[in-house]
């Protein structure tokens, strides 16, 4: 198990590292603006063709790009329904102070997942000189690693939460 | 390679251009301004901030002969700087374009620039006399998308572009009243302004980085699918060779002779490609570099390393300067990305 997450995590990882050419570049179709061009979509030679790294039905990651940005989709994994519940109420936090993340999209582009843009602009103010610790730290490992992390202790917690309630619950049936 | 000197000017440089006799820099830390920085024993030296534009600046280019700085910004101007004393004076172009200006080049003769932009076009300025200031010629509706780099042949007349539609284009420039005809130009003399005389579609990504060799008879380029490409004969009947490499793409080229070339990108290494008697083309291990370069002449990196690393690698404006063998304190000036 834990070898085949590897597999997946250094795949998205060397994706992200070819993805992440970017460079500035003004809008063509607006005057004065500089827009991520993987969102705008107004010129399609501009973007590059999308890639979806899988490792299962539930997990499943999508990196589009553009000249100057960059947008990753995440799937996260939900094996139960109370893993279902889990994931939406967190991402759902997440997603809400997307602001302070600044790379977060406020809606994710898949159903039950969320999204990151990266822009040019973003990425240079974040690199600032560390691309080669910055690139393994990216959404892939860190990122996928600590969302399954914080999902399974959040399962974890409300079972413990249920059984101690449901003892303390019956308790007074004895 | 370890690198000869490391200066870190900026966080983030966009484009950079250096003085004629190499002791002064000017570069854009990206934002609107352009700072230029002198040599003085062994120290960079800030010594002028040029204030004009109101957005990043694109392009930077500084004259040889004329000692005149031009830039270019997305602010969809362009100044032609002169200095007078110790002042640099903007003049300010009329581009006539309403995208913004991507790339600028002198022409060799520097009686004329080229500015590439987001607007598809090209515009080719040149100074009028009668009305004190620099006017434009457009090159409209030849490129698909953004120009991305221009490069001037060695005879003043031809331009080559790239541009984001992946192709790359040489047109006549020849301006009545600023270019004279010439015999020895042959037949792309006789081109009209605007005229195509080829377009290579070698590429099936963005093209970048364009140059001619010293001579003009080799032109190379870039594509964003982490190849490079040099054409040969450019005219009716070019040939082309490509060449493909692992790392991460190129962004730019500078022909260090007329066999060999540099080319800076993504991967934050120089990468050397020489072409041997037959005319292949191929890539140069690092290491073989110096042999190649021993002698009269060798690689400076002037300021690469921490430099380029806090160059990030989306920006890059590359270094580009040709190769002095006269000159004692090397060749090529190579801010490489990392």
């Amino acid at each position: 198990m834990a070898t085949s997450i590897r597999l997946y995590l250094t795949c998205i990882r060397n994706t992200l590292e070819a993805a992440l050419c970017l460079q500035n570049f003004p809008c063509q179709e607006v005057e004065r603006h500089n827009k991520p061009e993987v969102e705008m979509k107004t010129s399609p030679e501009l973007l590059l063709n999308p890639i979806l790294v899988c490792r299962n039905e539930a997990e499943k990651c999508l990196i589009e790009t553009s000249i100057n940005s960059l947008r990753i989709s995440l799937k996260v994994k939900q094996a139960d329904e109370l893993e279902n519940i889990l994931t939406k109420k967190f991402l759902r936090f997440l997603s809400m102070r997307a602001e302070a993340f600044q790379v977060l999209r406020r809606k994710p582009v898949q159903l039950q997942g969320l999204s990151i843009v990266i822009s040019e602009e973003s990425w240079v103010k974040v690199v600032a000189g560390h691309v080669h610790v910055v690139i393994p730290k990216l959404p892939c490992d860190g990122f996928c690693v600590d969302i399954d992390k914080e999902i399974s202790e959040l399962k974890m917690s409300v079972n413990t939460r249920g059984r101690l309630v449901a003892t303390e619950f019956l308790k007074q049936f004895t | 390679m370890a690198a000869v000197e490391v200066h870190q000017f900026a966080q983030c440089i966009t484009c950079h251009a250096w003085s004629a006799d190499r002791s002064m820099i000017a570069f854009c830390p990206n934002n609107n301004e352009v700072h230029i920085y002198s040599l003085s024993q062994d120290k960079w030296e800030k010594v002028h901030v040029l204030q004009k534009h109101d957005q990043i600046v694109s392009g930077i280019d500084w004259s040889a002969r004329s000692n005149r700085i031009v830039t270019a910004s997305h602010d969809r101007n362009s100044y032609v700087w002169n200095q007078e004393g110790s002042e640099w004076v903007p003049t300010l172009v009329i581009l006539r374009l309403n995208r913004a200006a991507l790339c600028v080049q002198w022409s060799p003769r520097e009686n004329k620039f080229a500015v590439g932009s987001g607007a598809k076009t090209v515009c080719i300025c040149y100074y009028e006399q009668d009305n004190n200031w620099w006017v434009s010629k457009l090159i409209r509706k030849r490129h698909d998308s953004s120009v991305t780099s221009v490069a001037w042949h060695p005879n003043n007349i031809l331009l080559a572009t790239t541009s984001t539609d992946g192709k790359c284009r040489v047109f006549s420039t020849f301006i009545k009243g600023v270019d004279t005809r010439d015999s020895k130009a042959g037949s792309v003399s006789d081109a009209k302004f605007g005229e195509q005389i080829v377009q290579l579609d070698l590429s099936f990504s963005w093209a970048f980085g364009v140059k001619w060799s010293p001579s003009g008879n080799t032109l190379a380029y870039v594509g964003h699918n982490s190849m490079i490409y040099f054409v040969d004969d450019v005219g009716p009947s070019p040939l082309a060779q490509n060449v493909a490499f692992r790392d991460l793409p190129l962004r730019d080229v500078l022909f260090v002779s007329e066999k060999m070339v540099i080319g800076v990108g993504f991967d934050c290494n120089p990468m050397v490609f020489a072409a041997d008697e037959r005319g292949i083309c191929y890539l140069v291990e690092a290491g073989a570099l110096l042999d190649h370069l021993s002698g009269s002449t060798y690689i400076e990196y002037q300021f690469s390393e921490a430099f380029g690393k806090f160059y990030g690698q989306s920006k890059h404006g590359v270094s580009n300067d040709a190769i002095e063998p006269s000159r004692s304190r090397g060749g090529v000036h190579d801010n490489c990305i990392m």
